[in-house]
């Protein structure tokens, strides 16, 4: 071997191994972190609704549910958004727009969230809150879901700004699925002398997977999102009872709190314990997306 | 005598290349017409432009006239869904909709342009159809499993299933034949000569021999020109251009 391979060889395995011990790192301290609190209250505390730090008794299910709602939220109403636009990009745009399409939404996919978070703040929120919300309260309020008075910082408007901001990353995912459908199967599709729209919906299943990896990747980056989220979502800590309810969802609770867990004993651990829940389950939705996506790459 | 298809001054340009040169040729019905040409000479365009799939090309360009039953599928108010299903398509490459199952494979057409009224035609249609394809015994117990389990050649018959399955007047294959082994390719050969009964079939290949086997009428395509047409056993036995000659004697690429 030529020593500039030897050499490069080497800078590999070193930082391959230090991007290793980092994430090993991060998951034994969580694990170390949150102990004490496993230790008090077993796992009691997930399932329980109370943040007093005077009596240092602490449980995260309002910020679970409110994770599990407001994500809940943004991928059902992302998913339709994403697929419609990677199809409006791949199929009918003409050539001329296509690239400014595709280059506008890969720059929403990289916008810093505090920004949205501004915008969600003081423009999404007013918004939603005068046209969707309170008209939603007004007739259906009957209905659960919308049984509470809104007031512009809660859990829908959460929900709806993570739709926002996962749409063009779901969307590029399904658009580079459908852009790379063999030409074979578009013609055998038109040749069945079907329209437009049944080729589409033929083809979308055809790349099933690539949608599903789609939904379940921005379903993980909608449960880790903080700074937008804080900004948006309320900061109490209620258990919803409906969407209109404000909340609090884990990770803008630990962005929120942390500043005082020091002055407590378990508060710290508590937060930690919120992180290491997020983290399971964000790790089990990224395993499920990275599945598809090895469904898509490896079909024949 | 009525025509199956009438393929009147036919120009096609890619961009300005001048791909299909004043092409005219008539297919009687239910026989096999070949169309066989050196690689690159136009082929895939020619078929392509008779069922109006080389719309899907932005940058193709037709000019002239396809007729079916005396209708010019060029002509304006033509319904291009229709034009298509007219035809039935098989393509170079087996392309059965890997992600359906076999049954869905052959029932999607008909399913779509309603021509059965209900689950048991439809049933009754699919099993038709694959028994024509010759493939029935070989799936009827996998109907639900995907089709990207099969076998190369009896992917293609499948794609001659769904073909069938739209009962088409005309079948339209570019080289059905080209990625399959020998045992395969007789199979599909074989199929033809069943289909023509039923069918008229328009073949392209770019084998002479495959040619003189299975067709009754033979075009020669040259560089995007109609060279030679006729009974297939006078163009083999007596070609009148000199180019015909050499390419059925296998003195051209
Ligand atoms: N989409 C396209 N855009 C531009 N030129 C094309 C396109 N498809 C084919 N051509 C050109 O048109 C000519 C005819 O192509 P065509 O595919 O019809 O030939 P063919 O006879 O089917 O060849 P083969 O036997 O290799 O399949 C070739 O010169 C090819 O390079
Ligand atoms: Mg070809």
């Amino acid at each position: 071997m030529m020593d500039s391979e030897k050499i490069f060889l080497l800078f590999l395995i070193v930082f391959v191994s230090i991007s290793l011990l980092i994430v090993a790192g991060i998951v034994t301290s969580l694990i170390i972190n949150s102990y004490p609190i496993f230790l008090r209250d077993g796992f009691s505390f997930i399932f329980k609704s109370v943040w007093n730090p005077v009596k240092e008794d602490y449980g995260i299910l309002p910020a679970l549910l409110g994770t599990l709602i407001s994500s809940a939220i943004a991928i059902s109403i992302a998913m339709p958004l994403a697929i419609s636009l990677a199809i409006f990009s791949a199929e009918i745009a003409p050539t001329s727009v296509r690239g400014f399409i595709n280059s506008v939404s890969d720059l929403m996919a990289s916008l810093p969230s505090v920004i949205y978070g501004l915008w969600g703040l003081y423009v999404l929120a007013p918004i939603l809150n005068q046209y969707i919300m309170t008209p939603l309260h007004q007739y259906l309020g009957f209905i659960p879901l919308f049984s509470t008075k809104p007031i512009p910082t809660n859990l829908f408007t959460a929900g709806v700004l993570l739709a926002i901001m996962i749409t063009p990353f779901s969307s590029s995912i399904i658009r580079e699925a459908y852009n790379a459908i063999p030409h074979h199967l578009k013609e055998a599709a038109y040749s069945l002398g079907m329209t437009r729209w049944e080729v589409i919906r033929t083809l979308l299943g055809y790349i099933k997977s690539a949608i599903l990896a789609g939904a379940f990747l921005a379903l993980g980056r909608a449960m880790g999102e903080t700074v937008a989220v804080a900004m948006v979502v309320g900061n109490t800590f209620t258990l919803p009872r409906s969407l209109f309810d404000m909340g609090y969802t884990i990770s803008s609770l630990i962005a929120n709190q942390f500043p005082n867990a020091e002055a407590y004993s378990y508060m710290m651990p508590a937060l930690y314990s919120g992180a290491l829940v997020l983290f399971t389950i964000g790790l089990i939705i990224n395993l499920a997306g990275l599945y598809w996506i090895r469904r898509v790459v490896t079909r024949g | 005598m009525s025509w199956a298809i009438e393929v009147q001054n036919l120009n096609v340009w890619y961009g300005d290349k001048h791909i299909i040169k004043n092409v005219s040729f008539r297919v009687p019905k239910n026989v096999i017409f070949a169309i066989m040409g050196p690689s690159g000479c136009g082929k895939s365009t020619l078929l392509r432009a008779m069922n109006r799939l080389l719309d899907l090309n932005p940058h193709a360009r037709v000019e002239g006239q396809v007729k079916i039953n005396g209708i010019n599928i060029y002509g304006d108010n033509v319904d291009v869904t229709w034009v298509r299903r007219q035809f039935g398509m098989v393509f170079q490459i087996p392309n059965p909709f890997p992600h359906l199952s076999i049954y869905e494979n052959v029932a999607l057409g008909p399913k779509l342009n309603g021509l059965v009224k209900d689950k048991s035609q439809l049933d009754e249609l699919v099993k038709q159809a694959l028994q024509k394809a010759y493939l029935w015994d070989e799936v009827k117990n996998d109907l639900r499993k995907p089709a990207s389990m099969l076998s190369g050649g009896q992917q293609q018959r499948l794609c001659i299933a769904r073909a069938l399955a739209l009962k088409p007047r005309i079948i339209l294959m570019d080289e059905p034949t080209a990625n399959l082994d020998p045992v395969a390719s007789s199979k599909i050969e074989e199929l033809l000569l069943e289909l023509k009964e039923d069918y008229t079939i328009i073949i392209v290949t770019h084998n002479p021999q495959q040619a003189a086997r299975v067709s009754d009428y033979v075009a020669f395509l040259y560089m995007g020109e109609l060279i030679e047409i006729g009974e297939t056993s006078t163009v083999f036995t007596r070609p009148s251009n000199i180019l015909t000659e050499k390419y059925v004697l296998g003195r051209m690429g």
